[in-house]
């Protein structure tokens, strides 16, 4: 439950604004000039602020959509993404989020007709490139929804833009903005998953592997293209049972014809990132696995990294064409 | 040597408020006793160190002047909470209401900060405004009081912001003039309310302690340090492989381990072997 909302004094009319404080109707509205105010201040404590966090809507200013990093993609020349909200309700142990803002609470962004704009430029300047967009980059693409309904605004766009492909990437099991309108060609609802027994411990707040199964199996038989994403892969005892089971059930789930494409993704943390995330869970077990530094980044090894991802692509390569699976190194 | 203050497990509270009518009660309330006659600003302690509580008097200077002179005397560790109580007028609410704080504007230049406030709070949640001279105008609704912005600008410097609470009980307003408070009606205003403050410090005790537990090294890691010479930077390295051990099922006697180190490199290598190829069971994480 959100007990407090920031609300920047420039948007506090705005309609976006007004529905979304409509939901919450106990909260308490504290108005500000801007949202630096109250996000990511010196000596916030993530951690603390994780049980309780604050809604902040806010106007965003700049960096509508920005270059994906490289490694990140699944097949197009260029890739972007795009953020209307900064950070998630979730807790997944191994997220970059944890260590990316000293504050937990949610910014959403409520001038979601600037990101429109910013994207159509971008698709205007490149005609002759393929191009892919990715919603849920510093946050969960569709878990704040019903609150935000930024996926109702932006697919409409993307309907009109048939030549561009764009990504909602999630483990929420929200479906409500795709079960009404008909599937797109262009648009791709990507799953994050893991064995279920290592998702129980890391995915912290998450709908559970089956119920993101289930979600995707119900969209699937709409019509809708599907992503799975195994981003990032997780070391343990009995890793490959524990991959190899969760396979099969995927796959078992969703007709073949459904899914866009699978990627696999390596856990990676910078130096100083990883040190962030550890003081804040020291005794998470994500960290006892055997990791190394090496360049300024924390991971696997390369031989666990290409271990696990060649294991899980062979896999996969059972049921999918190898053109339809991407490593991501991002 | 290196000593090892988080040895005992305890959360930490540290108290500014400005007048011994407003802290009477909580003095009381928490067992503490004045440490020293001598000291610039009254302090007072109960036996386990746990609760410290500082008499600032009136005024942002004050209260920004004895909050630094606590954090120094009383040495408080990274996962102390801070709490500022004391009396408020305001142009809302009723007489003897208890508030808490989620917003602070600084009379004298116009700056806002913004305390959290405690999760799932029975009590009312205002604004307050801080000012140098007392002020009857209260057709702005706000708490107004004489040192808490003062008092959030010194403590958010050394504590996380959710460790901080400004705590107010509502002593004059339109319908209560304030030349009527005295010390016995200020003394009143609190001692009503303790059962409130009780509930508030719990919740603090509670984050406190959280943290305590999140910050304080494993023992083995005091040991190692005062045997062999380790840098800063080794020290980090040190509790990072220590702590990562300790949450493993590695049940080897570290210190067992270490017998014929001759130096602290040779102490990481040992250490950082245990590590290096253990695979989490995630049946029993």
């Amino acid at each position: 439950m959100i007990e407090t909302i920031y609300i920047e004094k420039k948007i506090k009319d705005h309609p976006r604004t007004i529905s979304i404080l409509s939901k919450f109707k106990k909260a308490r509205h504290i108005e500000i000039d801007k949202y630096g105010e109250v996000f990511n201040k010196h000596n916030q404590n993530f951690r603390i602020q994780k049980n309780n966090p604050a809604l902040i809507l806010a106007y965003k200013k700049e960096g509508y959509v920005l270059p994906a990093p490289e490694g990140f993609g699944i097949g197009s020349s260029k890739n972007y993404y795009f953020s209307h909200m900064y950070n998630c309700i979730y807790d997944c142990r191994y997220c970059f989020l944890q260590g990316m803002y000293s504050s937990a609470n949610y910014v959403v962004f409520v001038n979601f007709e600037d990101f429109d704009d910013e994207i159509k430029k971008i698709i205007q300047k490149h005609p002759e490139d393929s191009l892919t967009f990715f919603s849920g980059y510093d946050c969960d693409s569709l878990a704040l929804e019903k609150v935000t309904g930024f996926a109702k605004h932006i697919i409409p766009f993307f309907q009109k833009h048939p030549n561009v492909d764009v990504e909602f990437r999630t483990k929420s099991i929200q479906i409500e903005p795709f079960s009404l309108i008909k599937p797109m060609d262009n648009l791709v609802i990507a799953y994050s998953l893991m064995p279920d027994l290592i998702s129980k411990s890391l995915d912290n707040k998450t709908p559970s592997i089956l119920k993101r199964i289930n979600a995707m199996s119900v969209l699937a038989s709409k019509g809708w293209k599907i992503g799975l994403r195994f981003d990032p892969l997780i070391h343990g005892k009995d890793w490959k049972d524990l991959y190899t089971k969760m396979i099969i059930m995927v796959f078992n789930s969703i007709p073949v014809s459904s899914i866009h494409s699978v990627s696999f993704g390596p856990l990676r943390f910078p130096k100083q990132m990883f040190k962030d995330i550890f003081k804040l869970y020291p005794n998470e077990p994500l960290f006892l696995g055997p990791l190394l530094q090496n360049k300024g980044i924390i991971s696997y090894s390369n031989e666990i990294e290409q271990e696990m991802t060649f294991f899980c692509k062979e896999l996969t390569a059972k049921y999918i064409n190898e053109s339809q699976i991407f490593k991501c190194s991002a | 040597m290196i000593e090892d203050i988080t040895k005992e497990e305890k959360f930490s509270i540290r108290w500014v408020i400005a007048l011994k009518d407003e802290a009477e009660i909580i003095i009381q309330q928490y067992r503490m006793k004045l440490l020293s006659e001598k000291s610039v600003f009254p302090i007072f302690k109960n036996s386990e160190e746990t609760h410290w509580l500082i008499l600032s008097g009136i005024g942002r200077h004050n209260a920004s002047a004895a909050t630094l002179y606590l954090y120094e005397k009383s040495k408080a560790p990274k996962w102390t909470a801070w709490i500022n109580i004391g009396i408020a007028g305001c142009g809302v609410g009723h007489f003897g209401d208890l508030c808490l704080v989620d917003k602070i504007i600084n009379n004298s230049d116009g700056k806002v900060s913004f305390p959290s406030a405690m999760k799932n709070s029975p009590f009312p949640r205002m604004e307050l405004l801080t000012t140098d001279i007392p002020i009857i105008d209260y057709t702005s609704k706000k708490l107004i009081d004489m040192e808490a912005c003062a008092f959030y600008d010194a403590t958010s410097k050394f504590s996380s912001r959710e460790l901080i609470s400004i705590v107010k009980v509502i002593s004059d307003g339109p319908s209560n003039n304030i030349k009527n408070l005295n010390r016995s009606i200020i003394s009143k205003l609190i001692t009503t309310n303790i059962s409130n403050i009780i509930k508030i410090v719990l919740y603090y005790e509670s984050l406190s302690l959280d943290e305590y537990k999140r910050l304080k090294k494993p023992e083995i890691f005091y040991k190692i340090c005062n045997q062999w010479h380790f840098t800063v930077s080794q020290q980090h390295q040190l509790e990072r492989v220590l702590r990562r051990i300790a949450t493993s099922n590695i049940k080897e006697n570290i210190l067992n381990l270490l017998k014929d180190c001759r130096n602290s490199k040779s102490v990481m290598n040992i250490l950082n072997k245990q590590m290096e190829s253990y695979e989490v069971d995630w049946r029993n994480a």
